[in-house]
């Protein structure tokens, strides 16, 4: 039997079982939304069943949880159940490590392989770290947004250590897709959180210029403007200070065919929070704009009006804002 | 790969499925559902009480409930509950709640007593919806047990595990115990300031909520957060219009990222730059309701996209042109009522239930 389980034999013919009653599921009189269970299914669960009951934690009952686990990789009891025989074994936990690699190649999108090895590298402690990098890293170049592998990574990172080139990497990543929201999201976790690095604070201007660049690249990408935003969490002051985030919003204002959409938003949120405009980005909200208008004055009702007509999809809640601006606001 | 757009001349093998909600196909389709499941869904045999869920509440919403056997399955549900022997085990650490199936429920063979609980957060919010959808009022439910074992789920952090024989611990268990208090109408078993203090961590730089700390904010996770918060008590109607200091979370930054879900095709992604799946039209669909701020959406565009996730076998599909589960045609219904189609009944956002039943009507 391989670890994907593929059944051979049935189990009723084996004869290493031939000492087990398998314990069939009672699913009572009516059963609500009964689900068509395969012959293998049942019978390995009606054997599973005989040796939980049993508590029976030996090495066939170890190789009965996989077989199970292959078919039912969501069964959390029966995930547990082998946790307790691995115990009881004192198993060695870097080959249950190599048995998750190839049930999670087949299942990478269910909690309770993330579970399981979270609680084996747990307990390996620091011997698991390089080793849980490299996994989450590898199903990353199959699917660089997996958010398993993200939750999973992150906890290794707090837990277990690891930091020194989670920058690079995100950097890596960011390389190959700069629209990848995961990573940008990671990238955030290393800079707040590291404890190689100085905290959001220090890392606050280099961190700008390379999102700008980003920007830049694409102005229609969401990902680097929100982690602009994010940068300067509860600090809008600074926001609304920052020149270069004022001129990279001018300069993607500026800029022909290419969305606008988040440029202004980003605006309309520094006007909404004091900014003194210059000329300059009065007439580069005015160009966006068919209306003469009046100079000096409703440049956020303004640009309320011109994310109306560029991001249309969301024209009511562009509305709802030049609305409800703050009444001090140019 | 797409579709052709809905409702264009390559569409005429079946013009009714672009155009319109074909309740009676989804009802059809539920109802086959409820008498078998196919194979492909053995593995989740484990929760067969979420797909049940699926099912009488999703025939709820279309109006069609009556057509079931109401007590055959307030019987088959009640039977899942796990009991303690006596009232003193209730501070052993264990949760007696509901079992998904038999597959987490033993019975010794000697005697005819359920052994070995393995009662779930998720399936306890299940079990309690189907009751209240087919009419019940819980009181059959040992709502005792539940409430006082629910603490021994809840973490240090203020987060919680779904059983207590130890899993992973993020935003959805939170939501479940919360969920459940509300529908006990009884909130003993939970510290919420503890579970508040979590949700908060939980928010992103983006506005958006991650499942954990940290964490990409995600939009079942974002749902999680405000539901949870909403049926705690402390976010209210009218939210947008009061002062932004007045909120424990960010609502503008939460409110805008929402927003910004809705893509170009109409439908809602889960993330930034990911594909639009047609169960985020309930889940942040859902965050903008209970904000009191759906009427911000393109209705029309989201209408259409979640058409081309309709099947013509009945139900929905996480993507157009797929096949129809589960779990994505309770949502797409769901997103339906939100939308306001007519012959659904209105749901109760924040719990997943119909409102008429979550008020005990």
């Amino acid at each position: 039997m391989n670890s994907h389980g593929d059944h051979k034999m049935p189990l009723s013919q084996r004869p290493e079982w031939s000492d087990v009653t398998p314990v069939p599921q009672e699913d009572g009189p009516n059963p609500v939304l009964p689900i068509s269970l395969t012959d293998d299914f049942r019978e390995t669960m009606d054997y599973f069943r005989a040796v939980y009951l049993a508590d029976e934690r030996s090495p066939r009952a170890l190789g009965l949880t996989a077989e199970a686990i292959a078919l039912n990789a969501a069964n959390y009891t029966v995930w547990q159940f082998r946790r307790l025989i691995l115990e009881s074994l004192e198993a060695d936990l870097h080959e249950e490590l190599d048995f998750v690699d190839v049930v999670a190649s087949s299942n990478s999108k269910n909690y309770q392989i993330w579970h399981h090895r979270r609680w084996a590298a747990e307990k390996l402690g620091a011997e698991a770290t390089s080793r849980e990098l490299e996994f989450t890293k590898k199903v990353f170049s199959a699917d660089a947004k997996h958010y398993h592998a993200w939750s999973h990574r992150q906890w290794v990172l707090q837990a277990l250590g690891g930091w020194e080139d989670e920058l690079a990497y995100c950097q890596q990543l960011l390389e190959v897709d700069i629209f990848n929201n995961s990573a940008w999201n990671q990238r955030y976790f290393v800079i707040t959180r590291s404890p190689l690095l100085g905290g959001l604070e220090t890392m606050r201007d280099s961190e700008v210029s390379y999102t700008a660049e980003a920007i830049i690249s694409k102005p229609e990408n969401e990902s680097p403007w929100r982690y602009l935003r994010g940068l300067f969490k509860n600090d809008m002051q600074s926001l609304v200070n920052d020149p270069q985030v004022l001129s990279l919003c001018l300069t993607v204002l500026k800029a022909e065919n290419v969305s606008h959409v988040f440029a202004l938003s980003m605006l309309l949120d520094l006007l909404c929070h004091g900014l003194q405009p210059s000329e300059e980005l009065k007439n580069a909200i005015r160009a966006l704009t068919s209306e003469a208008g009046p100079p000096g004055s409703d440049l956020a009702r303004t640009v309320c009006s011109v994310l109306e007509r560029v991001d249309p999809m969301r024209i009511n809640y562009w509305k709802w804002r030049k609305s409800t601006l703050p009444s001090q606001v140019v | 790969m797409e579709d052709s757009p809905p409702g264009s001349s390559s569409d005429s093998n079946s013009p009714s499925r672009a155009e319109s909600f074909d309740r009676d196909r989804h009802v059809f389709f539920l109802q086959m559902m409820y008498q078998l499941m196919p194979s492909q869904y053995q593995g989740q045999e484990i929760n067969r009480l979420t797909l049940a869920y699926f099912a009488v509440s999703g025939l709820h919403v279309l109006r069609s409930v009556d057509s079931l056997h109401k007590e055959e399955i307030i019987s088959w549900v009640l039977s899942l509950q796990a009991h303690p022997k006596n009232e003193a085990l209730l501070n052993d650490g264990q949760f007696y709640g509901f079992h998904g199936s038999r597959s987490s429920q033993f019975q010794k063979i000697d005697n005819g007593v359920w052994t070995a609980n393995g009662s779930h957060l998720a399936s306890t919010y299940c079990a309690l919806a189907i009751l209240k959808t087919v009419g019940n009022d819980l009181s059959v439910t040992d709502s005792e047990s539940i409430l006082k074992s629910l603490k021994h789920l809840q973490q240090p952090d203020g987060s919680f595990m779904p059983i207590h024989s130890g899993a992973e611990t993020d935003l959805r268990f939170v939501y479940c115990a919360a969920a459940i208090s509300s529908m006990l109408g009884n909130w003993s078993g939970m510290d919420r300031e503890m579970a508040k203090e979590y949700i908060i961590n939980c928010q992103s730089y983006d506005g958006g909520f991650g499942l954990t700390p940290g964490s990409e904010s995600h939009g079942g996770a974002t749902y999680c957060a405000v539901a949870s918060l909403q049926l705690m008590g402390y976010i209210e109607d009218g939210l947008l219009s009061k002062s932004a200091s007045s909120c424990i979370i960010d609502v503008p930054l939460l409110l805008d990222w929402s927003l910004q879900r809705q893509a170009a095709d109409g439908g809602f992604q889960g993330r930034p730059n990911k594909p639009t799946d047609t169960c985020y039209a309930f889940w942040v669909g859902g965050v903008l309701r209970i904000l009191g701020a759906y009427q911000f959406i393109d209705e029309t565009a989201l209408r259409k996209f979640l058409l081309t996730c309709q099947s013509e076998y009945g139900g929905f599909s996480k993507l157009p042109g797929q096949l129809p589960d589960l779990y994505h045609s309770f949502y797409g219904f769901s997103a339906f009522s939100l939308l306001e189609e007519p012959g659904l009944h209105p749901i109760r956002i924040e719990l997943g239930i119909a409102d008429n039943v979550a008020i005990g009507l």
